[in-house]
Order: structure tokens, then sequence, then C-alpha cells
């Protein structure tokens, strides 16, 4: 009994330590203007109102910040997912020399800091014209995005029965399409956690959107609410209600990565 | 329908320590229709061998001949060979029936061929039930018989069996045994079947290949391996309880050749005696081939019975014979007590004798 409570005190602890921001975020975005900075602070808005969501949607470009970012993550999502699978999968079965080695230098480019990237890509991506383009960031977010697919995949891929994809190379399957038609099937759980994870990865991206894009309307969500901090003032209303939506695709995300994080870790079953 | 050759096949697994020869200069002619097991124990390279058939490895040297053609360089899928897997590698997410249509779907199958021949596959095996099942939804029998039927519906030149019947149980493994049997007799394909289980492979085979550290040992009918075995190797492992194996020497005596060993002389039967081969030698001689002989029989040796056990409807004695134990088969009737003494009679057309006393010492005939 006590043990429980212990354990349930540490997780109430930590729960309240990691949600409190999330709450204040969610609670602040709705309150007044006037309410936001009272002190004492209230707990629940007084007066609940949307003004703030109002004002994001038509004073502000929120929309399209956000419409930008979403096209951003999705292009670089399908291309880590598209690139990394394949390379996972030529990691984890195929015969190739120092594939070992290159696994490391997989793993050790995904450790590299993106701050001592971000020169050297923007020097490269001006020259080939990427710069002020979703194409050109979306491809320098693959520079993190392909390294954590390949090697989250290729222990996946790596999991799964070779016999599998053996019994379909004689059933008259080609390599890809025993990739396709037998591995993939298995490895969905995973290419659907690895595929959020490298969605969430851009869609919090900071430095990268701010340096490679400088063309407002091309702007995503991260750089782009940064500009509602203004040396003089911060409306923090309005960046709360923005946080809030953006951060609503997260949770979503979460909510339903949990359950192929879990499925996903459970696979296997040689015997079929 | 096909005949099979391998031609000096030879496989080197290279590693950082060194190079491991899994397989080293095979060559077997299977004939059309043959049903022919490669056998020995893990790491023998028989599943080697039989991947470099399905072409799911590459042969450091050597080629493999369908029907007189090279098809060394071939894909898997292009070698019309099916497989049957250990683990029996069903799609885990496909039923029953589309597990049996992959391969003709792969091949562009018309669609009411693949109706009519699934149709027929699953009457033949009795899995039609089983159709829109997964195959987690299954028994091991039943995945056993669909990847059978997943095998056979294409009709292949060569059959494959990787160790089929390995992962069921001791009663069903006897019942597919005689069902594998059976399925041979009717379809009348060319099947090469790797397993580690010598009665799989002396029930099942025309003839057995007896493989060891990558060398081929002996290739013969089930009769001849069991009875000629060509080295210590194949006398020791085929056959349960194995062959007793008494180390000693050879040498002439009196115009006779004779095998001693401490409390033990045989004379050579004439046939190996012609040989003239003298010093180390090993003599086999199977359970069954020892006789329980009256006291005082000419040539007979007397021993102490250790251990007898029961095995249904017969009996393994073992028993001390001057520092060496061997084991004797009686019928059940025959009753022997710990620290009998008993008088062992040894049928000399049935010794054998092997020069040397290493798992490679060759068969004295």
């Amino acid at each position: 009994m006590l043990r429980a409570l212990r354990i349930y005190g540490a997780a109430a602890l930590l729960l309240i330590f990691v949600a409190f921001p999330l709450y204040w975020m969610a609670i602040t975005s709705l309150k007044p203007q006037t309410e936001v900075f009272r002190v004492p602070p209230t707990w629940l808005p007084e007066r609940w109102t949307l003004e703030h969501y109002v004002e994001l949607f038509l004073l502000t470009d929120f929309g399209r910040l956000f419409l930008n970012s979403l096209q951003v993550c999705l292009m670089s999502t399908f291309m880590a997912l598209a690139v990394g699978i394949l390379g996972a999968y030529a990691l984890a079965r195929l015969k190739v020399r120092g594939k070992e080695a290159y696994g490391r230098m997989v793993l050790l480019a995904y450790m590299f800091p993106g701050a001592l990237l971000i020169i050297p890509l923007l020097l490269l991506f001006r020259q080939l014209g990427l710069t002020n383009s979703h194409l050109g960031l979306s491809l320098a977010y693959l520079t993190f995005a392909v390294p954590f697919v390949m090697w989250v995949m290729r222990d996946f891929f790596a999991s799964i029965p070779i016999d599998l994809e053996e019994a379909a190379l004689i059933d008259g399957a080609s390599r890809l399409g025993a990739l396709w038609d037998v591995v993939l099937p298995q490895a969905v759980p995973g290419i659907i956690a690895t595929g959020i994870f490298a969605f969430l990865f851009a869609w919090n991206e900071y430095l990268f959107a701010l340096i490679l894009i400088s063309d407002e309307a091309l702007r995503t969500l991260p750089p782009g609410m940064m500009r509602f901090v203004s040396t003089t003032d911060t409306n923090w209303g309005l960046i709360m209600a923005a946080s809030t939506l953006a951060t609503l695709p997260m949770a979503l995300a979460f909510g339903l990565i949990q359950r192929y994080l879990v499925t996903g870790l459970g696979a296997g079953g040689v015997k079929g | 329908m096909a005949t099979v050759r391998l031609d000096r096949l030879h496989k080197e697994f290279r590693s950082i320590g060194g190079a491991v020869h899994a397989l080293r200069d095979l060559t077997l002619d299977i004939a059309d229709g043959e049903f022919v097991s490669l056998v020995g124990p893990s790491g023998c390279g028989k599943s080697t061998a039989l991947r470099i058939i399905a072409g799911l490895e590459t042969p450091t040297s050597g080629r493999v001949l369908f029907d007189g053609q090279d098809i060394t360089g071939l894909e898997p899928r292009d070698r019309n060979i099916a497989m049957v897997f250990q683990s029996y590698a069903l799609y885990p997410h496909m039923s029953v029936r589309q597990n049996l249509e992959y391969g003709l779907r792969k091949r562009g199958v018309p669609r009411e061929e693949r109706e009519r021949k699934v149709a027929a596959i699953g009457a033949m095996l009795q899995i039609t039930p089983l159709f829109d099942r997964r195959p987690r939804q299954l028994s091991g029998g039943q995945r056993q018989r669909v990847a059978l039927g997943r095998a056979l519906i294409r009709d292949p030149a060569v059959f494959l069996l990787d160790e089929p019947l390995s992962n069921l149980d001791a009663k069903l493994r006897v019942h597919m045994r005689a069902e594998l049997a059976a399925l041979h007799q009717k379809v009348r394909t060319t099947m090469i079947y790797v397993t580690h289980d010598q009665l799989e492979a002396m029930t099942l085979s025309d003839r057995i290949i007896v493989m060891n550290h990558g060398v081929m040992q002996q290739v013969g009918t089930p009769e001849e391996v069991y009875s000629r075995p060509a080295n210590r190797f194949v006398a020791e492992f085929i056959g349960t309880p194995s062959m007793n194996m008494i180390e000693g020497t050879l040498r002439p005596e009196g115009g006779r050749l004779l095998f001693s060993a401490p409390g033990i002389t045989v004379p050579v039967p004439p046939a190996a005696a012609r040989q003239g081969t003298t010093g180390q030698a090993t003599l086999g001689i199977r359970p069954e081939d020892i006789s329980l002989v009256p006291p005082g029989t000419p040539g007979a040796i007397p021993a102490q019975v250790t251990v007898s056990e029961l095995a249904g409807a017969e009996r393994f004695h073992f028993i001390a014979l001057n520092g060496h134990s061997v084991i004797v088969r009686t019928p059940a009737a025959t009753v022997l007590h710990p620290g009998e003494t008993v008088a062992l009679g040894l049928d000399p057309e049935r010794l054998h004798l092997f020069s040397g006393a290493g798992e490679d010492a060759a068969a004295i005939r």
C-alpha cells in the first residue's frame, strides 16, 4: 500500500513537472489579455475567451505558417522514409562491404550538432538555389531524419525473420518485391513510429528554418511564431494560442505513436 | 521435374578470424523424381548446400545444374524451385489462401487457374477449411501443411525441404513423415531434404548423403549407409543407439589377421583381411549384432551388465567389457540384472573395421 502510494506520488510529481507548462500554455491562451498578467495568477480563466485565436487567424499569418510547416514536414518525412527504409534494409540484409562501418557513420551523422551543419548547408544550398524553398528545407531536415530512420528501421528489419523474405524470393518475388510484399507489412508499426518521430523533429525545428528561409511567405511555424515577440512587447496570449495550436498535431501524433510503439516492439514471431 | 547436378560446390564464409569452409568440393547427381536427404550434425554444410541449390547463397566455386543447364548465377525466382522452411515462413499478414496464391500471383497466373490450383491443393492437403485463417491461428501441423501446399502449388522442378519436421512434436512428426512419404509417391518431384535426424533420412529417402564439416562422407541408399558405413563418422551417426566402437590394433598372427583390444581378440573376416591393413584400428559393431551366448561358447567374451533399459518392445543393455562400454539390443523378454556376468558373441559377418581411431577412419572391407 505504502509502496503503491510512493510510486503514484512520484508519477504525479513527474506528471506535474511535464504537464504543467502545457496546462499553463492552454489556459493562458484562453484568458483575456487583462487576465494574463494578473498577480496572483488565476488557475482557470475567470472569463473564457477565444479572442487570441480569432486574432491569430485574422491579424497574423498563422494559417499560412501552419500550412507551410505541414508541407515541409510531410515532404521531409516522406523523403526520409523512402530513402531511410531502403538504406536500412540494405544495411540489415544485403551483403555490402563495410556496411558495419557505414552503419556507425550514420549514427555519428545523427549525433552531429545541427548548428555546425547549418553554415556549410546554407552556402551549399545558396549555390544550388535551394534557399527560400520548402524542398530545400525538407532536404536539410533529411540530414537528421534519414540517419534516424535508418538507425531505427535497421534494427526493425533485422528483427523480421529472414525466412519470410527468402520464401518470397523463391516464390517469385524480386528483392524489392519481397521488401514490398512481405517485409514492409511486418514493419508497419516501426514505419509509423519512426515516421511520426521524423515528422515531429521537423515540426519543432527552429534553426534551419530560420536560416534557410527568409521569404516571409514561405516561413514555417517555429521562426514565424518568434515574430510575435518584439523588442518592446510580447503578446503572450497570442503566443500561447499559437503554441497550443502548434502542439495539437504533436499531441495527436503521440496519441497514435503510443499504440504503435508497443506493437512495434512486440513484433517478430518467427513461426508466423 | 528435373535432374540436379552439384559440380564441385565449394563455399567459404570469410570473417575477420579467417575463412570457414562450410562446404568442400561437393559433387552429386540427383535423378529426376528422386528423394535425397542431406544429413549430418549442425554445421556440417547440409543447409548451405540446400541454400546454394535454392539460390539464396552463392557458392565460392562450383556449379549447380538442373537438367544439365548451369543455373548457378540465376536468381531464386528463376530456378523453378520451391522450398519449405523449418520455421514454415508463412507470410503472417496473409490468409492461408493468400499464402498459397502468392507464388502464382507473382508469376502472373490468371485468376481462374489460381483458384483451381488453390482448391486442388486444399483438397489434397485437407486445408480447405483453413483458407481464411491467418498463420498465427493455425497449429504447428496445420502450418506445416500450408507450407507444403505453398511449395507444391507451383509444380516446381525441384522441391527443397529444410528440416521441415523439426518444429513439430514427436507424435506429429512421425505422422507428417508418413504424409511426406505418401506425398512424394504421389507427385514424384525431385525432392532434396535436409535434416539432422538420421531416422527421418532413413525412412524417407531413396538415397542419403551423410555430411560432416562440409565434406560429403558417404552417398548411398539407407540400407547401404546403415550396413556398410564408409567411415567411422557415418557408422556412429547413422543408427540409434549408435554403433559400439572399440579402439585397438590390427596385427597378423599365425597367418590370420587379428583385431585386439584389452580383453578382446577377434579374427578379422577374410574379405577385410585381404587388404592387409595393420596398426591402429577401430572395431565397430551395432547393438543388435551382439548376442548373448551360453558361458563357455568358443570365442565368447565375458562381460558385466551395468544398466538395463526397457524401451517398449526391446531392451538396451549397457555392458562393461574390459574397460569398454558397449550397448546390446535384445528383445524385451531378455532380462538382465546390473552386476550380472554374461558372455557376448560378436557376429563376425557384421563386424565393421576402421583403419585408425579418428572419426574419418575409413572402413576396411
